[in-house]
């Protein structure tokens, strides 16, 4: 039923001579089969274009990409058995809702009772068997997605890919979908390739998250992966809110842990990256999670920092400080009743929570 | 409310030139819809309401010939110019940008910058040479030569129209197994004919209206409504002439409004 899709060494130049420009550049990848894969990356790293690669929009300059080990070049997007969800929906707007689910299964050839069955089938999974006899311009966006959403599954595609889909819709009802979508994807198995500069969203639904920045993939991983050991600086910052501590070496790395010293005196296990060599004394990037530090209240500290700031978020407060070296921190910490915000400009005392400090790769 | 910048309506004196525009435009198409009604038959002395030139005019054989003419003449000219436009509009606007792109707008559209009169030698000239080679005195060469002139107008609501058309439609009809041909006559095909229709309705009225083509074109007995009424008027006029002039007029209004119509409303 679904496929895994591999591409490989794809590169996509728009443009010729002067004017070229590169979209993509060897890209290297395997979705695997029934996986909710995510692309995740800032406006114009090339997710869009990937995906109309895959489904066969344009074609790479270079490389290939193979579905359950067939080659694809030259098959146009009719040809091949991957459906798409517009970011525009691109619903027929003279056609009814049920018509518009129906069009592929038409397209297929499909004996008209199959269809009827197969469209009544959908509505029923998305939830819009009463909206059947109206037009696109008479329903509401989010009932559009639906339909686009529909419309793309009827045929039973091996690969669905979705560009964007959530991104027009209010928080509530992005939320309510984002359910959905994991729900259709469980319930047909069908391999589902997102896209999504969102990278709460990414976190929360994916299975594996490809991390795109101009035209390349920087990291593939689960989205803990991805979180918690990110590959280089520009993933640390672009997935989640990140502090980024640049401290000297006591002594150098052993068994995947090397021992930092902070600002105050005290010392510091962390994490390092398979390979990495730094001699004592040397100066290196780490990277700490602002909900991973948190203050020592009545416990010893091993840092102190002075509280610059604070910017209150609802379930939780972001403290900003200063260490004693000048470097800016932040600390999130989560808001109860009786524990009062430190005043500004008051120094207190703080924890790293074990195994969080990380040291970058160079 | 304070909306500021140049008010055209604040010029001295731009209400009473705007109301002599509309008297001036109006007035002479008042008057002879009025004296179309007139019982004598004089065009400038009432004598009293009568019908008796609309009689006259449906009962003259001459008139319902050259009016069937000219609306045999406009369907079919403008029908082909339509087919034409669609795929002129296709080609231009389906294909991204091309050298020599602009050469073909203005290829298209040159009914619309030649001087009528300067086409109308040029056929003229043409069509008797080839009247002499060939001997066919038919109404082929009105026919193309309405329809060469009627392209342009067809053709501009229609890419109008292609424009406006959402490019990711046809990508989402290909997505869905659609062959090329496919998606043009279940997704394309169907989104146009707002265009389609308008173009033809254009076309139709260009066609009707035209006299100098017409007048340089057409072979003995080949008199359209417009030609007709001018040779017409050459001699007397009688309100006859009234009468048939406003229900050319009643008819050329009911295809225009029918154009705004469809052009508001299923132009979405
Ligand atoms: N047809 C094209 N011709 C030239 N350049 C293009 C074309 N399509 C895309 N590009 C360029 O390729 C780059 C990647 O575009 P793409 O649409 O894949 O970005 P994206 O990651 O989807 O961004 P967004 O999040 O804004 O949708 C952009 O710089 C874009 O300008
Ligand atoms: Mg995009």
């Amino acid at each position: 039923m679904a496929a895994d899709i591999e591409i490989s060494g794809v590169t996509k130049v728009f443009g010729q001579g002067e004017a070229a420009f590169t979209a993509l550049s060897g890209i290297d990848l395997t979705i695997r089969a029934g996986e909710f894969f995510t692309l995740l990356g800032p406006s114009g790293c090339g997710k869009t274009t990937l995906l109309r690669l895959i489904a066969g929009f344009e074609e790479p300059t270079a490389g290939r990409i193979r579905l359950d080990g067939a080659d694809m070049t030259g098959l146009g997007p009719n040809r091949r058995p991957v459906n798409t969800v517009f970011q525009s929906y691109a619903l027929f707007p003279h056609m009814t809702v049920a018509q518009n689910i129906g069009f592929g299964l038409r397209m297929l050839g499909r004996p008209r009772p199959e269809v009827e069955s197969k469209v009544a089938e959908m509505l029923r999974l998305v939830r819009m068997e009463s909206l059947a006899a109206r037009r696109p311009a008479e329903i509401s966006g989010g009932q559009q997605q639906r339909v686009a959403l529909a419309r793309a599954l009827a045929p039973r595609p091996k690969v669905l890919l979705l560009d964007e889909p959530l991104s027009a819709l209010d928080l509530k009802l992005r939320k309510e979908m984002q359910g959905e979508l994991k729900r259709l994807q469980h319930e047909t198995g069908i391999t589902f390739v997102f896209v999504t500069h969102d990278q709460e969203e990414a976190l929360t639904m994916s299975d594996r998250i490809a991390v795109m920045q101009a035209g390349r993939i920087l990291q593939v991983g689960t989205p803990e992966e991805i979180y918690h050991a990110p590959a280089d600086r520009f993933v640390a910052d672009f997935i989640g809110e990140t502090n980024f501590l640049t401290l000297a070496v006591a002594s150098p790395p052993a068994d995947g842990e090397l021992t930092l010293r902070l600002p105050g005196g005290t010392t510091a296990a962390a994490r390092v990256p398979p390979g990495f060599v730094a001699a004592p004394g040397d100066r290196v990037t780490t990277i700490i999670r602002p909900e991973q530090i948190e203050l020592a209240e009545d416990a010893p500290a091993e840092l102190a920092g002075r509280v610059e700031g604070d910017t209150f978020f609802g379930t939780d407060t972001h403290l900003h400080l200063r260490l004693e070296d000048g470097q800016a921190v932040v600390v999130r910490r989560q808001n109860r009743p009786g524990r009062p915000r430190p005043p500004q400009g008051a120094t207190v005392g703080l924890r790293l929570a074990p195994g969080a400090l990380r040291v970058l790769p160079e | 409310m304070a909306r500021r910048g140049f008010r055209v309506e604040r010029l001295p004196g731009s209400a009473a030139i705007a109301m002599l525009t509309f008297v001036l435009l109006y007035v002479p198409i008042v008057i002879l819809v009025v004296f179309s009604f007139n019982a004598g038959a004089s065009q400038a002395q009432w004598e009293g309401f009568s019908l008796e030139w609309y009689a006259a005019a449906f009962g003259n054989r001459q008139v319902q010939e050259v009016s069937i003419r000219s609306l045999w003449l406009a369907a079919v000219a403008a029908g082909i110019a339509t087919v034409l436009a669609v795929f002129a509009a296709l080609g231009t606007t389906r294909v991204g940008r091309f050298p020599g792109q602009t050469l073909i707008y203005a290829l298209i559209n040159q009914p619309l910058m030649v001087p009528e009169i300067v086409t109308g030698i040029a056929l003229l000239i043409l069509v008797a040479a080839v009247k002499v080679q060939t001997g066919y005195t038919g109404m082929g060469y009105l026919v193309l030569a309405h329809t060469a002139f009627c392209i342009p107008f067809a053709y501009l609501p229609v890419r109008a129209r292609l424009e406006t058309l959402d490019p990711a439609l046809e990508a989402a009809a290909a997505d869905l197994y659609a062959g090329p041909f496919q998606a043009f006559r279940h997704v394309t095909l169907p989104l146009l004919v707002p265009g389609i229709v308008a173009g033809f309705m254009l076309g139709f009225v260009i066609s009707l209206d035209t006299v100098v083509i017409t007048e340089f074109v057409k072979s003995a007995g080949q008199d359209t409504l417009p030609t007709y009424m001018l040779g017409q008027l050459r001699r007397t006029t009688t309100p006859e002439m009234n009468a048939i002039a406003t229900l050319f007029l009643l008819l050329s209004v009911l295809i225009v409004t029918a154009f705004f119509i469809l052009t508001r409303v299923r132009g979405r």
